[in-house]
């Protein structure tokens, strides 16, 4: 193999490559803009919502509850919560929840005074919809309301009594976190970057990989190469650093546009929470390490789809072929998106794609763990050699190359 | 010079290549004239080093093709026929560079080939713009000019008319008679009788991977007592239909 030849290959490919407008707007210029569209419509749309189930909760009456004394006592609980508005009463409870007209329905028992001064409870029927996500959401709302009222009540009576209310609670709940200052704030990022970078590092070279065996194959490029001195591992070596490369800068793209994506909109990766920060401390190790897997994973790719696409007949069959790939790439990167960096098993280290994204759930979610990292990198070396070699062999073999 | 010693290709059970012997003599023009599937591109596959023979060899240049096949690729030139095989998204100049450095040019070598050839070839022009949407007979001669980038010795033409019009077949018959001027060895596969009756000075007639008989038109006529290569041609392969 001659350095000279992979080096000529190399960048007569990154010519070619950066002179293809469609493959650089599908894949860099794209992901850049889409991105913060994505953050933007998603993020703002989780903001809204939660917006909504905090500062716009309806309540009525049922009509059967609707007296004087029932309005007061309901006015007095919710006094203290400026976001619950109050409407007319309704005649169907179940038919205006349903349909949306209202969130909450409350239906008080109309001798709930007389039980009150007897000290008795009563009850309040609260209608709702549990499977309505903004009716769920405010659930918690009404009934802390209507809790604090009840405690009042009890404090109220106990003072009367003269008996220290404190002998309501025997035990206080004091919380401490101790989480590695993990806050809620990485949580989005923990899913979707493992899983995003993963992806994308795998499938990201589908096109130049495509195009540069298979593509010239049919357009009849292939065959003048090999006439030339530069030998076919030379050539081949060339190409794949190609590939490799396109898969980093797709990986790259994507990353740009999730940073602007969080500029834009800075309460999508944090589910919603204004407050919770994204908080990284990230030991420059560590993420050196993180980087030359996720690179690794890309080369791991770059050989296999110079394999399917040197063995494929045409342009067409090679994209064919790189769909299986593609979908080879994304089971496990789906499979594990939920996955929190405390659930991530030693084994995972051990298997390409798996090993990927375990790193960069550990060290996103501020866990690191230098052997598990070690284990991942020459892992992933491993499976680099094994994918060259596959895909050298192909480069040599009369059958694969003349294919017709 | 070139010379073929029983050369042979076997793919699975075919003979695609079957003991094939000739020589080609400096600034000769050596046809291999068969039909489609006869093994005329599997020779010239095997003569440029891109696929490896089962048995027998070939001494191309002075090297032989099996132990050296870096060394006479350095020799060599091909042009294939049908689409002219370029990279749309490079220019003329930079296609022919590409090709120039894989065959180990230097830099300014290169630069001097590139401006000779664009004045060989009248590509002036158009030798700084994309390939992509240049015409056919515009992207013929950046291919002829590519496939002499690094000056070789020895041309090997894989039909190279197949597809092309009246005036592009005539362009493509007058490179392989400058190449000839030039003192190139050529070898020339072909199917139209017409073609390497213009053209070459020996024909050799191929047929299912074995050459039939090879020698100049009059000695081929002669030895089979026919009017015409093509009565020759008919009695070899039909003899062996």
């Amino acid at each position: 193999m001659s350095l000279k030849h992979v080096w000529i290959v190399f960048s007569k490919e990154i010519k070619d490559m950066a002179r293809d407008k469609r493959t650089l707007i599908s894949n860099i210029l794209i992901p850049i803009i889409l991105m913060p569209l994505v953050f933007t419509l998603m993020g703002g749309g989780i903001s809204k919502m939660e917006k909504d189930i905090v500062e716009n909760v309806t309540v009525a009456l049922s009509q059967a509850s609707d007296t004087p004394e029932i309005r007061d006592l309901v006015a007095d609980i919710f006094s203290d919560n400026p976001n619950i508005k109050i409407l007319d009463p309704v005649a169907d409870p179940v038919e205006a929840v349903r349909n949306d007209r209202i969130r909450f329905v409350l239906d008080v028992e109309k001798d709930f005074a007389e039980k009150m001064n007897q000290g008795k409870p009563f009850h309040i029927t609260v209608t709702f919809d549990q499977t309505d996500t903004k009716s769920g959401g405010s659930y918690g709302i009404i009934t802390n309301a209507i809790e604090q009222y009840a405690q009042k009540v009890t404090e109220d009576r106990l003072t009367k009594m003269n008996i220290d209310v404190s002998i309501l609670r025997p035990i206080e709940i004091l919380n401490e976190d101790a989480s590695p200052e993990k806050g809620g704030g990485n949580l989005m990022l923990m899913m979707i970057l493992p899983m995003l970078a993963t992806i994308l590092i795998a499938v990201g070279g589908i096109p130049a990989a495509t195009d540069l065996v298979a593509g010239e194959k049919e357009r009849g490029t292939f065959e003048p190469l090999l006439t030339t001195q530069a030998n076919r591992m030379s050539i081949l070596f060339g190409k794949y650093l190609a590939v490799t490369l396109f898969a980093i800068i797709c990986v790259v793209a994507q990353l740009i546009g999730v940073f602007i994506g969080n500029i834009v909109s800075p309460t999508f990766l944090t589910m919603g929470v204004p407050g919770a920060d994204l908080k990284f401390h990230i030991p420059t190790l560590a993420l050196l390490l993180t980087i030359l897997i996720t690179v690794t994973l890309g080369m791991v790719f770059a050989g296999l789809q110079l394999a399917v696409s040197t063995y494929a007949r045409s342009f067409k069959e090679a994209q064919t072929y790189m769909s299986f790939l593609m979908l080879i790439a994304m089971l496990p990167a789906y499979a594990t998106m939920i996955m929190q960096p405390d659930d991530v098993k030693l084994f995972m280290f051990f298997i390409p794609l798996l090993n990927a994204i375990a790193s960069l759930k550990l060290v996103l979610g501020n866990t690191i763990n230098y052997s598990y990292l070690g284990i991942a990198l020459v892992s992933s070396l491993v499976y680099v050699f094994i994918s060259l070699i596959l895909a050298a062999s192909m480069f040599k073999k009369e059958k694969v190359l003349f294919r017709s | 010079m070139l010379e073929l010693k029983e050369l042979t290709k076997h793919f699975g059970e075919v003979k695609a290549v079957d003991r094939v012997s000739f020589r080609v003599e400096r600034g000769e023009v050596f046809g291999l004239l068969g039909e489609n599937g006869a093994g005329k591109t599997t020779t010239l596959r095997l003569l440029a080093t891109m696929l490896k023979p089962t048995s027998g060899t070939a001494v191309v240049a002075g090297f032989d093709m099996v132990k050296e096949p870096e060394k006479v690729r350095k020799h060599i030139g091909i042009l294939f026929g049908g689409e002219s095989g370029l990279y749309d998204r490079l220019t003329a100049a930079e296609n022919i560079e590409y090709f120039g450095k894989l065959n180990n040019m230097d830099k300014d070598e290169l630069k001097r080939r590139v401006q000779e050839l664009t004045e060989i070839f009248g590509m002036g022009e158009y030798i700084h713009r994309k390939t992509g949407k240049f015409s056919k007979g515009m992207k013929q001669k950046v291919a002829f000019a590519r496939s002499i980038v690094h000056n070789p010795d020895i041309m090997l033409f894989d039909e190279p008319t197949s597809g092309l019009d009246v005036s592009a077949i005539r362009d493509v018959h007058d490179f392989i008679m400058d190449c000839k001027k030039a003192g190139k060895t050529i070898i020339l596969s072909s199917h139209t009788m017409s073609e390497v009756e213009k053209l070459c000075d020996k024909i050799g007639i191929i047929h299912k991977g074995q050459l039939a008989d090879y020698g100049t038109i009059p000695q081929l006529t002669a030895k089979y007592k026919e009017s015409s290569l093509e009565e020759v041609f008919i009695k070899l392969v039909g003899e062996k239909i």
